[in-house]
């Protein structure tokens, strides 16, 4: 059985998410970092668009040649012309469409990186209370809903809104008046796409959250099989489940209300433009003011007009979820990066009545000061919530006390920048972490200069055989090397041994190794952490014994302090409780 | 092991087929209603452009200003009637697909119940979280994509049928036209998405980096190693946009061919119908209408393929639909003894729980301990016996009535805290204070209706377990099998614990399996397990003096 406590602290302190000018602006800085790219896109786009619609224009010179009396030979000529026409089109088209999809592969690449490099700078404090999952979404599926918009639907629809563009240029240029009458069914047209996008938009996204709700309730039914077995919880599950069933449906009905209202506004648009376009040109014929060949041309560059736009609207979804993306990716980057500039002198840490709370929420500290002695080995003990764990975090200078201080060599320890605190205070939760990589990659992180030889002696000191005889190439990670709890804590041990700072904090390091071999891992860990500070933090009594100081927390304060002998001739709170740890 | 035959399956085996078709089978009357209206949206779409050549022809050249307003009257109507068919089709078809929805994870959820505790180990949780989302969604659109499918055809067999009228070479080009651009575009595309496999799979690659990067960034931070992964992430996002332009070369060809297709076709159109309408074989409107069937149904055609496409998505959807409906239930449902048993003995460690009392189970090894729990309390198919008879022979909902495991494992569903608990109100705070877990019910508001999340994510390790524990006093077991039941508790609260659940649960018959001073103390008889097997029985005080279990039960020096 593996001891973990997980720290989730549930407050508001959600990451922001950007707003619609930010989100503007942000999009914008894509395409202005590749100006020159994006140029020469939408030449080529245009171009290919322009040869497409010399197709039907070409059709009314045919149709008006007929009409003169034209030979094969003029007519010929002319469809030669349109067949070239396709050609040079064809090969634009391609070369655009390479331009553009580059153009997306390296704005998606710009996009990821930053934000990866964004998130490495971040306050911890922040992302921990923000929860890691919703930045874990959006380094993750944000990103790549972001990047697929830029890699494949932006390169679609940008071809398809320039076609739409040229075909109306064209109408222009047939008949400027004929081209007016084209643009009489845009304004609707916009109008119903605009209001589609406010409604649908909110639709989608509860639909997407009804089916992933089904998805949790299942697979929480699943993992929880023996649950429902040993509760009976059979019909309750089944409820709860027909229950995300009928949430999926009426959503669904709700998106599907929406799409008809759109698509019938759409196809009546697109064909009423045709309607009108043809009953404008019959009447001019009549009157003289144009030929037959360009009420034709009129009339089948109208016809060609309703593809691109119907591809545009479908893709119009797309390009709001990708605006949502976004939106929430560029609140990482709202997120302000603190100055820690400060530089210790000596490794002196302590805290002088420090009160400290997550969030808005109440102290969990009141005014507490610690000590520990350069070289001691001191040993925090209490109950669960005491605030054990937070003492931790302010010592490691990972949040900032609400009042008074924590300072190390004399300067505040969330001053401090985060690589010269690295090298003085290192602090290992019971939260070890392994990342999808080699054995090697795992601890060289902890020691960029350490050699195979150092980190297999690491390894020793904390009694992972396993790892030494998997060997250092060995990957690890879920797909790979799986690691109990205890091999996990391991690692993150052999790393503090690596990192070899004169500060060592342990929160609960070792709670998850097995009671037979905790003992050892520990042992060898003092051996190996001789010479150093060490302030461990423990909920069970084995590491106190042989601590050189013990403090007791209780409610947030220290409620004794003293050596194992010292505490147990006071008779005190820990007295009482070594005793019954003890077994009396 | 002696195992009984399983209750035999239902005569006929679920395919994947009759998965579809079982779905689409309650939809009958809606996907003939919706046949219909697509033919009709095809039909009246089609007459439109074929109309645009009685325009041109009988209104512009014979400049008959009546004939012109009334084929564009007529036009009119279909522009107006057609969208209003098609959305109707629409709506039938994709009425059924949000049904079919709603079908399979009600039918996912029902089957989990059937299957039990068999899903464990055999179904993943990434699989139970697509199954009800991607896989639901895949397989119930293979109705609404028959419907597509259905509307293009229609499309499809009117226009070329119209063209056809107008003359039979344009007929032949434009259904040459469009079989052509179907097979040469459709094929392509495959061939890009396999091609583009490898590069999908370095996209989940970085995806997953980038994950690790969040996931450890404690770490990173707090022992160094961010510049480290911030170098490689840089590096595989670069190799990826190196990749990207490799795929760009290819798939700008595929999809410019695509969009060129259609065009070449009427690019070819129009000259074979300038030159018959030159020759007087067609008219000038004929040669519009034909212009106008190219450019708007050989872009249709490129659709076919697609919707194949997302056929065998629907396929393959429906298949792991139907392997998880196979899944059946791993313990053996067919005893029919009732009433309760007495003494539990598991043969196989030689555990035995008499009953009454606490007994506490000490050992080195905690797995082979809930092994034999697991045992004791149905969970595994073994000889296990209660009281005369073996395990097995009692009716399993009389074992789950009576017997609980409690672990780590168990679950903690999203819900409030009463629902949670399941007991009235002040059984509910009786079972929180035994549990020593004020601190849950006053961290979700001091009431009973505050909220759980999911798998009790808004509580710390130590509140779920305590959370779990108070589950189990309240529900009353008459026995209880409690597996490290305090492991993520401190020492103090753990003392209080042990004796509030002995206070509590005395009467009836408790095991506990704990290396803990606290349970010890508090012990009607100890159990003391080696690799698996009982090798002491007997009260703390006496096993006390074994160095052996002193090492392992005490926190005394010797």
């Amino acid at each position: 059985m593996s001891k973990t406590k997980t720290v989730e602290v549930e407050t508001e302190a959600r990451l922001p998410i950007a707003g619609p000018a930010e989100v503007r602006r942000a999009f914008g800085r894509l395409l202005a970092a590749d100006r020159a790219r994006a140029v020469q896109v939408l030449v080529l786009y245009t171009l290919a668009a322009a040869c497409s619609v010399a197709v039907p224009i070409l059709l009314g010179r045919v149709v008006d040649g007929i009409g003169a009396g034209w030979g094969v030979g003029q007519i010929n000529l002319v469809c030669g012309l349109i067949v070239a026409c396709v050609a040079v089109q064809f090969v634009l088209s391609r070369l655009g469409r390479r331009a553009g999809y580059r153009f997306g592969e390296r704005a998606a690449a710009r996009l990821r990186e930053g934000v990866v490099a964004k998130v490495l700078g971040l306050p911890l404090h922040r992302v921990e209370q923000a929860g890691r999952g919703d930045l874990g979404t959006r380094t993750a599926s944000d990103v790549n809903t972001v990047a697929d918009l830029l890699r494949d639907s932006g390169p679609l629809v940008a071809t398809a809104l320039i076609e739409v563009l040229v075909l109306y240029a064209a109408t222009f240029l047939v008949d400027p008046l004929l081209g007016l009458c084209a643009l009489i069914t845009v304004p609707p047209l916009l109008l119903a796409a605009r209001r589609y996008l406010r409604r649908a938009s909110g639709a989608f996204v509860a639909q997407r959250a009804a089916m992933s709700e089904a998805a949790e309730t299942l697979s929480a039914s699943g993992a929880g099989a023996r649950t429902v077995a040993a509760l009976r919880l059979q019909e309750e599950r089944r409820e709860a489940g027909h229950r995300r069933a009928e949430t999926m449906y009426q959503r669904f009905m709700r998106v599907l209300r929406l799409q008809v209202e759109f698509f019938l506004l759409l196809l009546w648009f697109n064909r009423m433009q045709l309607v009108i376009v043809t009953a404008a040109a019959g009447m001019w014929y009549f009157e003289g003011a144009l030929s037959l060949g360009t009420a034709v041309a009129a009339i089948t560059v109208t016809v060609r007009i309703a593809n691109p736009t119907n591809a545009v609207m479908v893709q119009l979804n797309e390009f709001q979820q990708g605006a949502a993306a976004l939106a929430r990716i560029e609140g990482v980057n709202l997120i302000e990066a603190e100055p820690r500039t400060a530089v210790p002198e000596g490794n002196d840490l302590r805290l002088d009545a420090v009160t400290f709370g997550y969030g808005d929420g109440p102290n969990v500290l009141h005014g507490l000061s610690l000590h520990p002695r350069e070289g001691e080995r001191l040993v925090v003990v209490g109950p669960s919530g005491a605030g054990k764990s937070t003492i931790a975090r302010l010592l490691a200078g990972i949040d900032r006390p609400r009042s008074g201080t924590a300072t190390l060599g004399g300067v505040p320890v969330y001053d401090i920048a985060v690589e010269e605190l690295r090298r003085r205070v290192v602090l290992v939760t019971q939260e070890h972490y392994v990342f999808t990589a080699t054995l090697r990659e795992n601890l060289i992180l902890a020691g960029p200069d350490a050699d195979d030889a150092r980190l297999a002696e690491a390894l020793r000191r904390v009694d992972a055989g396993w790892a030494l005889a998997a060997g250092l190439d060995t990957m690890l990670g879920d797909e790979h090397r799986k690691l109990s709890t205890a091999e996990a804590q391991q690692i993150a041990l052999a790393r503090v041994v690596i990192a070899d700072p004169p500060i060592v904090v342990l929160d609960e390091a070792t709670a998850g190794i097995d009671p037979a071999s905790a003992g050892n891992v520990e042992a060898a860990l003092a051996a190996a952490l001789a010479g150093r500070t060490v302030i461990a933090i423990a909920h069970q009594l084995q590491a106190a014994r042989s601590a050189d100081r013990i403090a007791v927390v209780d409610g947030g304060r220290i409620a004794e302090e003293g050596s194992h002998a010292e505490l147990l001739a006071a008779g005190g709170a820990y007295a009482a409780l070594w005793r019954a740890w003890e077994g009396d | 092991m002696p195992s009984r035959p399983r209750p035999p399956t239902p005569e006929r085996a679920l395919t994947p087929l009759r998965l579809l078709t079982g779905l689409a089978r309650p939809h009958k009357g809606r996907i003939a209603i919706g046949v219909v209206f697509y033919t009709l949206a095809g039909a009246s779409s089609m007459s439109q452009l074929w109309m645009i050549g009685r325009i041109v022809d009988e209104g512009f050249i014979a400049r008959d200003g009546a004939a012109l307003t009334s084929w564009l009257s007529l036009t009119a109507a279909a522009v107006v009637a057609q969208p209003v068919f098609w959305a109707m089709g629409y709506r039938q078809f994709t009425r059924a697909e949000a049904a079919n929805q709603r079908a399979i994870v009600r039918r996912l959820t029902d089957h989990l119940n059937a299957a039990g505790t068999g899903v464990r180990g055999r179904v993943s949780a990434g699989e139970l979280v697509n199954l009800p989302s991607e896989d639901t969604r895949r397989a119930a659109r293979s109705i609404a994509d028959f419907g597509f499918f259905f509307n293009n055809f229609a499309m499809f067999a009117f226009g070329s049928a119209l063209v056809w009228t107008i003359h039979p070479l344009l007929g032949v080009v434009i259904i040459a036209g469009s079989l052509l651009t179907a097979l040469v575009t459709g094929p392509l595309l495959t061939r890009l998405q396999r091609r583009q496999s490898d590069y999908r799979e370095m996209i989940g690659d970085l995806t997953a980096h980038a994950a690790d990067i969040v996931g450890g960034l404690r770490v990173l931070r707090g022992v160094g190693g961010d510049l480290l992964f911030a170098a490689r992430y840089r590096e595989r996002s670069s190799a990826l946009q190196r990749k990207g332009y490799r795929v760009a070369n290819s798939s700008s060809w595929i999809h410019a061919m695509r969009h060129s297709m259609p065009i070449v076709f009427v690019a070819a159109i129009t000259w074979v119908g300038a030159l018959l309408a030159a020759g007087g074989a067609i008219t000038i409107g004929g040669l519009a209408s034909a212009f106008s069937f190219a450019t708007i149904f050989i872009a249709v055609s490129g659709n076919f393929i697609g919707l194949a496409n997302f056929l065998v998505a629907a396929w393959v959807a429906a298949r792991r639909i139907t392997a998880f409906l196979s899944v059946g239930a791993d313990v053996d449902d067919s005893g029919t003894v009732r009433g309760v048993g007495g003494e539990l003995r598991d043969p196989d460690s030689g555990l035995t729980v008499p009953v009454g009392g606490l007994t506490v189970v000490v050992t080195a090894e905690t797995a082979p301990a809930l092994e034999a729990c697991e045992r004791l309390a149905r969970y595994r198919d073994a000889e296990a016996v209660w009281g005369a008879k073996p395990l097995e022979e009692y009716a399993l909902e009389e074992v789950r009535g009576r017997i609980m495991l409690l672990t780590d494992e168990d679950h903690l569903f999203a819900g409030t805290l009463a629902a949670t608990l399941r007991v009235d109100r002040e059984a509910a705070l009786t079972a929180i204070e035994t549990a020593c877990a004020a601190d849950v019910y006053t961290g979700l508001g001091a009431s009973l209706d505050g909220r759980l999340a999911e798998g009790g994510r808004n509580l710390s390790g130590g509140q779920r377990q305590r959370l779990r524990l108070a589950r189990a006093i309240a529900a009353e077991p008459e026995i209880l099998l409690a597996v490290e039941p305090t492991s993520a508790v401190d020492a103090h609260t753990e003392s209080l614990v042990a004796e509030r659940v002995a206070a509590a649960r005395a009467g009836r018959t408790t095991l506990v399996v704990a290396v803990s001073p606290m349970w010890l103390a508090r012990a009607d008889r100890v159990v003391w397990m080696v690799e698996g097997k009982v090798h002491t029985v007997g009260a703390h005080a006496e096993l006390l003096a074994d160095p052996a279990y002193r090492r392992l039960a005490s926190h005394r020096t010797d």
